[in-house]
């Protein structure tokens, strides 16, 4: 009886204290003077164990790092604040991982801005959260235009790329210049359906025609018969919405097709350098796409690659670029503003014309927070023409940053 | 079934249990998970506090119907998102205080239950389970392509905190927990008033013997039935709870991957024991938020081998382990 007293008594006593302790970490943390904690943060939240995790990930902490360093370099002592950290969590391509993890970044770690966060549905929990707490939220690695259009917000700024300009940069260009008889094949579910709707819009407005639209199921393995049958309306161009592992096999299957023979070109509605990386350039070989970047696309990106390949051996993606960019310009902005108060580094973003590395002609569009830039339209080289790692892409086209992404006016968003 | 039967508490065993428990160790028991549930928000970030909460519930129905009638349902996900969708939906389009729109969400996910329930119950085992998964995916096609309806693969944003204009309530996460704890505690206090009750009873009699439950003159199929519908709508309170502290509900939640989270946590936590699916639901909520920050990239690999070790040390779970062994100090 005495023993069994003698453990209830520590249990109570054991939760009393755990109790009286925590009550000191409780309460909100108080800020004050222009900078919160003295200091900048800025958080990468996304898929760092994942599907995803090659297209951005990990590396694109340094890519970060990388634009805190030039910032410092270039400001030196006139630098408004000293101390700027860079910390990251793993979203595992959970909206609601990435949901609690983004009010976490605000909230306890001091974020002042969370940047790339990709998959859609993740990525707009985020900018719902980046509206309630009132700090900023640069997206960069989805494809959804709801982020600059229905669901907009002050806070939230989309860089690289949407399923519009991917669209828009394939779909026109390739039908201005004579593919103006279209197949689509496309996965079943929201992004692919998106991507056929921008896709038809922007190839009957290049003169083209869709003549017909495949569905597949998502995931899939084997795409033979509906490359064959797409295959079969003799089209001048197929065009894939598909992305990662499942592009990857539909790829593959369209090179046994022997439809390349026929003369019928692949155009691919997404793809990254390192899907082409992956597979070999053989696989992929006169496939052309839309590009937000390209890492040899000239001297200023070429040197800016291969700092981030001393630092990581790879070549960046323009994920990577594209983080590296929007943490710069939010370096630029507070710098600007003497603050890391949101609303007035939104104001000093807002409108604002930038030069980069990643951007060029580039602007933050004030009406919907979309970046817009030039954009490339890139053809993937054959083996023979291949004169080093990563050498993969021919730029074919250069997009004007005014043409390559939605019209604000397109937008529906009011902030 | 008989595994299940025997990974759970025998029948002798939950008779010591509940005659054998002095009420005054019944009362510290819950004294301390009370203090714990008070106290969760001081310690981990609020968020996670009630993610843990609402996970928590969650596993608790789930070990209604598992532990308790030895039924392994693999498509409870169809009940908390299916409430998830239906308390989103109310929250946004009634602007009700957020305490209603989750009793429709979890209504919801009852009236559901009673034709998933009607047509799974006439099976067993493997069977059982593989019914619910069928229906259990056929939500979350349907979801999926409803998208005017649910925002498909972008998910239902926006949903609305709305509490009586109580601002602390709406904005901070650390007094909705407070909020929103009583719905948790409701749905618990449900499930173990369930359990202690004639027809808890009868459900284990079930479990155990369901010819000779029969024989006895049950209508078996009924009762396996009524606490399918009560277990999806106790898994409806918490997804109803996790929408709207989330403010969003997206497609995972319908996911078997969802469904076979909750049956990891009971069987974790101990299955048969309803403390077990708390403690479950605790420690695989707080790994997860843990691993998502540590910059390692082997999530599944740490939460796999947690399992298979519980499993292979602890065919009891955690708490089944712990309770299993002060019974048996006790009566040696």
């Amino acid at each position: 009886m005495n023993k069994r007293r003698t453990v209830a008594t520590a249990s109570m006593v054991m939760a009393g204290v755990l109790v009286t302790a925590g009550c000191g970490a409780g309460g909100p943390s108080a800020g004050g003077g222009d900078f919160t904690d003295d200091k900048v943060v800025l958080a990468l939240l996304n898929d760092a164990s994942g599907v995803y995790k090659d297209v951005s990930g990990p590396n694109s902490k340094i890519a970060i790092q990388m634009a805190i360093d030039d910032y410092q370099e270039k400001y030196g002592d006139e630098a408004v604040v000293d101390d700027i950290e860079v910390t990251s969590a793993d979203h595992q391509n959970e909206p609601d991982i990435a949901n609690t993890k983004a009010q976490e970044l605000y909230d306890r770690e001091g974020a002042d801005v969370i940047l790339d966060v990709p998959t859609s549905s993740a990525a707009l929990a985020v900018a719902t959260q980046a509206k309630n707490k009132k700090k900023l939220y640069m997206n960069v690695g989805a494809a959804t235009t709801e982020l600059t259009g229905a669901q907009c917000n002050k806070y939230t700024f989309h860089y690289a790329y949407d399923t519009w300009m991917l669209a828009n940069g394939t779909g026109t260009v390739v039908t201005e210049d004579g593919g103006k008889n279209w197949q689509l094949i496309y996965p079943d579910y929201a992004f692919g359906q998106d991507m056929v709707k921008s896709f038809t819009g922007a190839i009957e407005a290049g003169g083209g025609k869709v003549a017909g639209t495949i569905a597949t199921p998502f995931p899939n393995d084997n795409f033979a018969t509906y490359i064959t049958k797409a295959g079969a309306a003799k089209p001048q161009v197929i065009g894939t919405m598909h992305a990662g592992g499942d592009l990857i096999n539909l790829v593959k299957q369209y090179n046994e097709s022997g439809l390349k023979d026929q003369g019928i070109d692949l155009a691919v509605g997404l793809m990254f350098i390192s899907d082409i990386h992956s597979l070999g350039v053989e696989a992929f070989e006169g496939t052309i796409f839309t590009d937000a970047w390209y890492w040899n696309l000239d001297e200023k990106s070429r040197e800016w690659a291969d700092r981030f390949m001393e630092e990581t051996g790879d070549r960046p993606t323009y994920a990577h670029a594209g983080n590296y960019s929007a943490a710069l310009q939010y370096l630029e902005a507070v710098q600007a503003a003497g603050t890391d108060d949101a609303d007035k580094v939104v104001e000093e973003l807002e409108g604002k014309k930038v030069e980069d590395m990643f951007l060029r002609n580039g602007e933050i569009r004030a009406e919907d927070h979309r970046v817009i830039h030039d954009v490339y339209l890139a053809r993937v080289k054959g083996p023979a023409d291949v004169k080093e790692d990563w050498d993969y892409e021919e730029i074919i086209k250069t997009i004007p940053a005014e043409e390559a992404f939605r019209p604000a006016s397109e937008s529906g968003c009011s902030m | 079934m008989t595994s299940i039967a025997t990974a759970g508490a025998s029948v002798s065993e939950q008779h010591a249990a509940i005659a054998g428990a002095r009420p005054w160790q019944r009362l510290v028991l819950l004294g301390i998970g009370l203090v714990v549930a008070l106290g969760l928000p001081w310690f981990v970030y609020p968020p996670v506090a009630m993610d843990i909460a609402a996970w928590a519930l969650f596993a608790v129905a789930l070990d209604l119907l598992l532990g308790y009638c030895g039924l392994l349902s693999f498509g409870h996900a169809a009940f908390w998102g299916g409430s998830a969708y239906a308390t989103g939906l109310i929250a946004i389009h009634l602007g009700v205080p957020f305490p209603v729109a989750v009793l429709g969400g979890a209504l919801f996910a009852m009236v559901l239950a009673v034709p998933i329930g009607y047509l799974s119950v006439k099976r067993s085992g493997i069977y059982f389970a593989m019914v619910t998964l069928a229906f259990a995916q056929m939500l979350f096609f349907i979801a999926n392509q409803a998208s005017s309806l649910t925002g498909g693969e972008n998910g239902l944003q926006g949903v609305p905190r709305s509490f009586f204009g109580i601002e602390a309530v709406e904005t901070d996460s650390f007094f909705f927990y407070y909020a929103a704890l009583p719905i948790i505690l409701l749905g618990m206090w449900a499930a173990w008033r369930i359990v202690h009750s004639p027809f808890g009873r009868v459900l284990v009699a079930i479990r155990d013997n369901a010819p000779r439950a029969r024989a006895l003159g049950y209508d078996v199929e009924r009762y396996k039935l009524i606490v399918f519908v009560l277990s999806a709508g106790l898994s409806g309170l918490a997804g109803g709870v996790f929408a709207v502290s989330h403010g969003f509900v997206a497609l995972p939640e319908l996911h078997w991957a969802t469904s076979g989270e909750v049956v990891l946590m009971t069987v974790l936590g101990g299955i048969g024991t309803l403390w077990g699916g708390v403690i479950g639901a605790g420690l695989i909520v707080m790994l997860a938020d843990y691993l998502a920050s540590s910059g390692f990239d082997g999530i599944g690999i740490v939460t796999g081998t947690v399992f298979v070790t519980v499993v292979l040390l602890f065919r009891r779970g955690i708490w089944g382990t712990a309770r299993h062994m002060w019974l048996s100090r006790r009566s040696s």
